[in-house]
């Protein structure tokens, strides 16, 4: 295992022009008009993140990632793959993440292709995550969210059996037929990417990781239940013959550096309020589309959403979930004592939220790449002996 | 009027709830996409029918089948379970999905049906009058939507939903979108409803806000020997706001 601490940026290219009476919609997902989107400021947006990407890179980043959602204000990824291919050329270390396109909204052949270009396309460089998708995404693509767990284990079948076999194959499942499983090219890493499942914690979801072995990157869940979820899927790998190294297990966190703790609570909370209360805003029928969940899943989170109801407090979210925002002693400190304890060396950093301006972005991003990760990398020995036990 | 008794079967390996009552001819009661309405409106059957109200898969008592993804599926679970019942020739009452079910079974087993109502039903495609597309409401508005008179209805509400009742209706709504989340109508079960030669009587509500009274006249070009009763002022759950259109279901039957 390499004993290097891994940083990714991670970015979700927001549309942040929302119009003035914008918290009027309940949602700024599925049914938030498009007429709202002026591709013209969504030009501008696309060069600047693009740039913010690329800087991540040049700055010594160690991955860049990307992501897909639908029909939303909250990212400008609908098909990520488009964004992996432009980033390719315009960087030269940094992995690139694509994590990733839901598998449900692509013929399998066709995403095991589509990444194995960009997998050759940049020697290599490329890492997947496969999500379900979010429930809202369910409405915006004519999947069905009643068998879409079902859908997504054989899709996901289907792609590492083209990876890793030689073609062609055939597979007989209940949602496609392959007569001549084939597809060119092969991915440049072998037998494939490193693959991850992305999910928010449903544990059939986590399942579908164990069995695979691939790893697992829990997103929007507190500290608590991402160590459990951790824990959960090194055993139930376990169980189907695989081990679970720390890099496997990203930690997705809020990073903001600045030069007091003051000022960067000063420069950063507004944005993290804004990309929780307003970017972030969908109504539960759009979370939980009609057998998306089961219904233990859907009584634990509609349990949970009662609790949270509230005003953001930026306190309490920095303390239950992975948020470190401060000078580059305090947040190498967050960062270290989080990947001790989630037993990871993968750090995945949203360098970027809501409607922070691209000044901010690049002093965070410098001050993370030139302030923080050197602090941690000096002392990243110790941090892994505990990694990897 | 008998008080129903509840009878646990296995069918095919999924748990299947029946409530019976009454006696006289079989009477077969098909709910619709959810059952929160209950079933006493069919008390007043029990004294002229032996009504049997079974709960499909993957509503209300009944287990979950999650191999069921087709309403075909359902046809065949009620013939295994009409077999194990010993029901041979019996009437068969529908209600808006339920209705939809009891169409299709007619079309293909019509001569173990005696006489066919249909409540509302759901599954035609009418672009001139289409059904609105329940699984994109918001839950907590569609009650609102199923009664004109909501008092009726408000009864078999909780005051305040409790996370056990959103679930059942999570279960239900995920059961239904297993069905039609891709393919809420199928042109197939129109081509074939022609064979549905039962005597039918097409019950509807003139103020249903689900699916509009006009498709009753569209079902009627489907099925040549079906009558229409339409009820004035009353929603998509007819039965519950007119005592009347479930009386008028037992004389066509009797």
């Amino acid at each position: 295992m390499s004993a290097a601490l891994r940083f990714n940026s991670m970015h979700f290219m927001p549309y942040v022009h929302l119009p003035e009476n914008h918290k009027e919609h309940k949602s700024l997902w599925v049914n938030f008009s498009n007429k709202h989107y002026d591709p013209d400021k969504g030009y501008d947006l696309y060069q600047r993140y693009l740039r913010e990407l690329v800087l991540a890179d040049q700055l010594g980043f160690d991955a860049i990632v990307v992501n897909e959602h639908h029909n939303t204000v909250y990212s400008m990824m609908a098909t990520p793959n488009l964004l992996a291919a432009t980033l390719i050329p315009q960087t030269k270390h940094a992995k690139i993440c694509v994590w990733g396109t839901p598998p449900n909204f692509m013929y399998p052949n066709r995403l095991a292709e589509e990444y194995a270009m960009l997998d050759v396309l940049s020697k290599g460089r490329l890492e997947v995550a496969f999500p379900l998708g979010t429930g809202m995404e369910y409405w915006a693509n004519p999947v069905n969210p009643a068998t879409a767990r079902e859908k997504f284990k054989e899709s996901l079948k289907i792609i590492v059996q083209a990876w890793k076999e030689d073609g062609p194959t055939s597979f007989y499942g209940n949602f496609y037929t392959y007569r001549f499983l084939n597809p060119w090219p092969r991915p440049y890493q072998r037998p494939h990417p490193p693959c991850y499942i992305v999910g928010t914690g449903s544990p059939e979801t986590i399942e579908i990781a164990a069995e695979f072995g691939f790893g697992y990157s829990a997103v929007f869940v507190t500290q608590q239940r991402a160590a459990e979820l951790n824990e959960n899927l090194r055993k139930r790998a376990h169980h189907f013959g695989h081990t679970i190294r720390p890099e496997q297990t990203p930690i997705m966190s809020f990073v903001y550096v600045a030069e007091t703790q003051e000022r960067a609570e000063q420069e950063y909370i507004g944005h993290l309020q804004r990309f929780f209360e307003d970017f972030t805003r969908t109504t539960p029928q759009f979370l939980a589309p009609p057998g998306y969940l089961s219904v233990d899943q859907l009584k634990m989170r509609a349990a949970m959403a009662d609790k949270l109801h509230g005003t953001f407090d930026f306190k309490a979210i920095s303390n239950a979930f992975f948020v470190a925002v401060g000078t580059p002693d305090n947040v190498a400190n967050q960062i270290g004592d989080w990947t001790q304890r989630m037993k990871t060396n993968h750090v995945n950093c949203v360098t970027h939220v809501a409607d922070m301006p691209h000044w901010k972005t690049v002093k965070n991003l410098t001050m993370i790449a030139e302030e923080v990760m050197p602090r941690l990398r000096s002392r990243a020995p110790a941090a892994h002996r505990m990694a990897a036990e | 009027m008998a008080k129903f008794s509840r009878e646990v079967h296995t069918v095919d390996g999924v748990k299947t709830v029946v409530h019976t009552a009454g006696s006289g001819e079989p009477l077969v009661f098909f709910h619709g996409a959810g059952t929160v309405d209950g079933f006493d409106f069919a008390e007043a059957w029990t004294d002229r029918f032996r009504v049997i109200v079974p709960y499909h898969p993957g509503f209300g008592e009944s287990g979950d089948d999650p191999t069921f993804t087709d309403l075909h599926d359902y046809v065949m679970h009620y013939l295994e379970l009409f077999d194990l019942l010993k029901l041979d020739r019996f009437n068969l009452v529908g209600l808006s999905l339920g209705g939809y079910l009891a169409a299709k079974f007619a079309s293909e087993h019509g001569h173990r049906v005696k006489k066919l109502a249909l409540i509302a039903p759901a599954g035609m495609i009418d672009p001139q009058h289409p059904m609105m597309d329940i699984l994109a409401v918001p839950g907590d508005q569609v009650p609102g939507l199923l009664v004109s008179n909501f008092e009726v209805l408000k009864k078999h509400l909780p005051a305040q939903p409790d996370l056990d009742f959103i679930g059942e209706r999570y279960r239900e709504a995920g059961t239904v979108a297993r069905l039609l989340w891709e393919h809420p109508g199928d042109p197939k079960f129109m081509r074939y409803l022609h064979r549905v030669k039962n005597p039918t009587l097409i019950l509807w509500g003139d103020e249903d806000k689900i699916i509009p009274v006009q498709q009753a006249e569209t079902w009627r070009k489907f099925i040549p020997n079906a009558d229409i009763k339409v009820f004035k002022g009353a929603g998509h759950l007819v039965h519950l706001e007119k005592p009347e259109a479930v009386e008028a279901v037992a004389k066509f039957l009797s």
